[in-house]
């Protein structure tokens, strides 16, 4: 009876491992032989690491990657420090807390492209802000308004980011500042220290693992993400995603072996980033 | 004689099921063969077509009325897959390829020119040779280089033509009075308007046409560039060609810091004001913008004295569509005269026909006369004064690269 229970999570696992396997799997795996210019139907037959080798040595390559880091250490670490002061504050009994926290979480149910389109069409040099400020008096034509979106520093890309990860990291901190309970912190205050140290010594640390553990997610979503940065990047340099849809859909069939190194690469950072999210979430639990 | 007998029995019997599904992916037999067995095979079978799905007059006359069409008079149901760049569909058809799918693919018709195409005759994943089999193929004039030749390369019977298209201007006459029509005219404006003008950057469709004109301007016209790629040539012209994209760039909008990465963002920036210029490959877009109150009444639209681009769009069959018969159907039904007349009006989309006009019925003829373009949209006969071809695929490809590396960064 016991080996029959052996077998019994595998059996009903199967569905799951089939679609991440199969699918995922084999996906993985045609676009490893693709990106080692293995493409019989084009008359490569010869795997090799030309590919690799190109978009590696591609300045353009180097600036989209920059790129992409920028963006993702910038809205992660914004997202960070917004949410963790925000998840502390609605820990506490206030009125109208219920409402508040509401709409907290209310973005988490906005589509991403959708509030890419909203930022798009407040920031934008003829704007609903830019047209507020022509009709105060402020700017002239368009041109006067900051470039918000399209621009070089991928403003509006971060704030979308931002925007979007706040209510996330937030909930995630929450969630864990809850099960927690208000116990170790009372202690502290109790043997003695401040708030401050309190949450210094005491609650950070205890937060910590958790946060860490969101963050790798915000992190490897926007360093992965392909259609917000279309919708309100400059034409270039593009991110890494942008990069590798744009030379997939070159017209050149040979352009595609660079194509499918370039979303390996992709796809290595982000089993990087699953190796450290489970090493913070093992981490947490104590 | 006896088990001969049994054995035709037998093989009509296995034969008639297979009929029934109507799967048509062995193009040979159709090639060649009498139209009404051709139909009789299409009938109560399916077509899925690929094809851009950004406008939605576009989509309404392919959904309803040329899918009414097959429905009613051929019960063929005709599914419209939209796509936002044609390159999609034909990385599907080349993704089957390369996993066997040789008679069951999931694509039976693309809307396609150009580079495209030439993508799909490098893998070989177009079916050829039955264009003469469609009846209404006599419409077509093949002894017409612009339609013999997409972009540069033969047709070959491996595609049908469905519209023709010439590049054009527009601005807003109401605060432009006098837009410039010519390329050095242009150039000459840019920079005594600052920040007015940009354009989308290639990749985009019409954005690499745009610099396609800047290019053969600085070829010094389009004898120069005709013909099969030369190295030489390009580097020569390129060279010129980047250093006048450049000598404009801080006068463009935003300093040319970035440039808009589509053509709607291009046309999003010309209908709020943000620049004073937008163009399109398809004219009749502006006539479009305007009914639907996206540009103001006072826009307008030209073709530049030196010369604008033209070409003819088609659609193909690739080589694994499992109903071929369905997809020839759609084809015919394309270039029949009354579809073509239908797209050609302005309130339907205001195409060029691909079809030779004087070869249609009167009545098509007289109709075809009195449709009245929009205001906004210039005519063919004007755009059709001053004329350039398409440069050949690898031109246009070279050009891009080119672009990205030399202007856009």
């Amino acid at each position: 009876m016991s080996g029959n229970n052996n077998w019994r999570p595998y059996l009903l696992l199967a569905p799951a491992l089939l679609v991440i396997g199969g699918l995922f799997g084999a996906g993985l795996l045609t676009g490893l032989l693709r990106s080692l210019s293995y493409m019989p139907v084009i008359g490569l037959t010869r795997p090799n690491l030309d590919a690799y080798h190109a978009v590696l040595t591609d300045p353009m390559f180097l600036r989209s990657f920059g790129l992409s880091l920028y963006i993702s250490v910038v809205s992660t670490l914004l997202s960070a420090l917004i949410a963790v002061p925000a998840a502390l504050l609605l820990r506490r009994n206030f009125a109208g807390r219920g409402l508040v926290s509401f709409l907290f979480q209310l973005n988490l149910t906005v589509p991403h492209l959708v509030g890419a389109i909203g930022i798009l069409y407040l920031f934008s040099q003829s704007g609903s802000f830019a047209r507020l400020g022509f009709a105060a008096g402020l700017i002239s034509k368009p041109a006067d308004f900051p470039a918000l979106v399209f621009d070089p520093y991928a403003i509006g890309i971060i704030l979308q980011y931002v925007w979007k990860e706040v209510p996330f990291i937030g909930l995630i901190v929450l969630a864990n500042l809850q099960s927690i309970g208000p116990d170790y912190e009372a202690v502290a205050r109790s043997l003695g220290a401040s708030r401050f140290q309190a949450l210094r010594h005491v609650l950070l640390p205890l937060i910590a693992p958790g946060l860490a553990a969101a963050a790798v997610i915000v992190f490897a979503f926007t360093f992965g993400a392909y259609e917000i940065p279309l919708v309100l990047g400059a034409n270039a340099p593009v991110t890494l995603p942008v990069l590798a849809y744009r030379s997939y859909t070159d017209t050149d069939l040979a352009a595609r072996p660079q194509a499918m190194a370039m979303a390996m690469i992709i796809a290595a950072l982000s089993g990087l980033m699953i190796a450290l999210y489970l090493r913070a979430s093992r981490r947490g639990r104590v | 004689m006896f088990h001969s007998f049994k054995a035709a029995v037998l093989v009509g019997v296995m034969a008639l099921p297979v009929q029934a599904m109507a799967d048509t992916a062995d193009g040979a037999v159709l090639i060649g063969q009498d139209w009404d067995a051709v139909v009789e095979l299409a009938r109560g079978g399916e077509v899925n077509w690929f094809l851009w799905g950004g406008a939605d007059n576009i989509n309404a006359y392919v959904s309803d009325y040329l899918g009414g069409i097959l429905l009613r008079d051929y019960d063929i149901t005709l599914n419209r897959v939209g796509l936002t760049d044609t390159v999609e569909a034909v990385n599907i058809v080349l993704g089957e390829k390369e996993a066997g799918v040789t008679d069951a693919g999931s694509v039976d018709l693309i809307w396609i020119n150009g580079e495209n195409f030439r993508t799909l005759r490098q893998g070989d994943l177009v079916w050829c040779g039955y264009t003469s089999t469609l009846p209404n193929n006599a419409l077509v004039n093949w002894d017409n280089p612009a339609i013999a030749n997409d972009f540069g390369v033969p047709v070959d019977g491996c595609e049908v033509p469905w519209s023709r298209a010439q590049f054009a201007f527009a601005y807003d006459s109401a605060t432009l009075a006098s837009p410039p029509r010519s390329i050095p005219e242009l150039l000459d404006w840019i920079k005594a308007n600052p920040g007015q003008f940009t354009y989308a950057a290639p990749p985009d469709f019409n954005g690499s046409a745009f610099v396609r004109h800047v290019f053969t301007y600085a070829a010094g016209g389009a004898d120069q560039v005709l013909g099969p790629f030369d190295q030489a040539k390009f580097d020569a012209t390129a060279a010129k060609t980047w250093s006048i994209l450049n000598e404009i760039e801080p006068y463009l909008w935003r300093e040319g810091a970035t440039y808009p990465t589509t053509i709607t963002q291009l046309n999003e920036l010309f209908a709020n004001s943000e620049v004073a210029l937008t163009f399109n490959y398809d004219p009749s877009q502006f006539g479009l913008a305007v009914a639907s109150g996206q540009y103001p009444e006072t826009v307008r639209s030209y073709g530049l004295t030196d010369g604008t681009i033209g070409n003819t769009n088609y659609t193909a069959i690739p080589f694994n569509s499992p109903n071929k018969a369905a997809a020839m159907v759609l084809q015919n039904l394309l270039l029949s005269e009354a579809a073509q007349l239908e797209k050609a009006k302005p309130e339907v989309w205001g195409a060029s026909p691909a079809i030779e006009m004087d070869r249609t019925g009167a009545a098509t003829q007289t109709v075809f006369a009195a449709i009245a373009r929009p205001v906004s949209v210039v005519s063919d006969a004007e755009l059709a004064q001053h004329a350039l071809p398409e440069l050949q695929a690898d031109w246009i490809s070279a050009i891009e690269q080119g672009w990205i590396a030399n202007v856009g960064q």
